[in-house]
């Protein structure tokens, strides 16, 4: 009875360390989660590189409506806080090179951006589970994930308080 | 020696048989459909789906099936339901194997039927792409333009449910 109750409380025990595990804070250092990817002059730049530094990680693509208002939203939110040590990094999704570079350009986009081709397929996109766009986490100084699809104000918020504005 | 020869008989006659090879399908929410990934995997849990791939310039999914599976229209709906989604447009491209249509004829392809409603007497021969005409299959208002065509053939069609064994028949055009 005794070694029942032995293994029950074990079982228990890891059970919760599971949970625990399963719900502890993704970090950009975690190589589950790292990635190194081109920008648009072909220059490589890899996430965890990023850390110490507030920024939003977001994914997109030139074909997705949703993106392109979004990036307008973004360059506003961008505007107000590059200078204050606030930075964006941009993964696209496209296939094709020379459209990601034209939307790049038409939405006037001047922070981070690297293209990871191979849509859903793309690896980025698998590791971050992104199954959908567009899909934004916000990263602390620490490189941790602090907020997932935040709305726009929410967002602005979050940045302030990070930040320490 | 003979068995070899009728494998190879057997193998080509179903190689000519009338076999749909592909589907172009705009679908349609409240979301961007492109922009989620859930279409895409829905379609690709189908045994009759090889590849799913966006067509981003007409906003839809190029679908390519599995040579020698049974299509069915029926699914590949189904599909895009479960993934939240309706059906905006659906055409289906075959091989034909001289398929006679008739003025108010059908034709039987597979285990599915279809009613033409441009059908004049042509047969369908080669590659032919067909559009799928139905209130799942399209959008509200492209389906209002079908409506009196529809009415007409639906009271025929229910004939052919009997004498074809209550199969699924679609209305379709020939484009």
């Amino acid at each position: 009875m005794k070694i029942l109750k032995t293994y029950f409380l074990i079982s228990c025990l890891a059970l919760v360390t599971m949970s625990a595990r399963s719900q502890a804070i993704p970090n950009i250092t975690d190589s589950r989660l790292d990635f190194s990817l081109p920008d648009i002059k072909g220059d490589s730049l890899r996430l965890s590189t990023m850390k110490g530094r507030v920024f939003l990680l977001d994914f997109w693509a030139s074909w997705c409506g949703p993106c392109r208002y979004s990036n307008k939203n973004l360059v506003k939110l961008y505007d107000r806080y590059k200078t204050k040590g606030f930075e964006i990094l941009s993964v696209s999704l496209d296939d094709n090179k020379k459209e990601w570079k034209k939307a790049v350009s038409k939405d006037k986009i001047t922070w981070l951006q690297i293209n990871d081709s191979g849509g859903w397929e793309a690896r980025s996109a698998a590791k971050w589970q992104v199954d959908a766009i567009p899909a934004s986490f916000l990263i602390d100084k620490s490189g941790n994930v602090v907020a997932i699809n935040a709305e726009k104000k929410e967002l602005e918020n979050k940045i302030r308080e990070l930040l320490g504005l | 020696m003979k068995t070899i020869f009728l494998g190879i008989a057997l193998v080509c006659s179903v190689v000519a048989h009338t076999q749909f090879t592909k589907a172009n399908l705009q679908a349609s929410g409240l979301t961007c459909a492109l922009c989620s990934n859930a279409i895409n995997k829905s379609l690709q849990k189908l045994s009759f789906v090889v590849t799913v791939k966006p067509d981003i310039k007409n906003s839809s999914f190029d679908i390519v099936f599995r040579e020698g599976n049974e299509v069915s229209i029926d699914e590949l709906k189904n599909a895009v339901e479960n993934a939240g989604f309706s059906v905006a447009s659906l055409k289906i491209t075959g091989n034909f194997e001289n398929i006679p249509l008739q003025k108010d004829g059908y034709a039987k392809i597979g285990n599915q039927a279809f009613y033409f409603l441009n059908a004049s007497g042509e047969s369908l021969r080669g590659e032919k792409t067909i559009t799928i005409v139905g209130k799942n299959f399209m959008t509200a208002n492209t389906f209002k333009k079908y409506g009196d065509k529809l009415k007409s053939a639906s009271s025929s069609s229910g004939k052919f449910d009997n004498a074809a064994n209550a199969l699924h028949v679609y209305h379709a055009i020939v484009s």
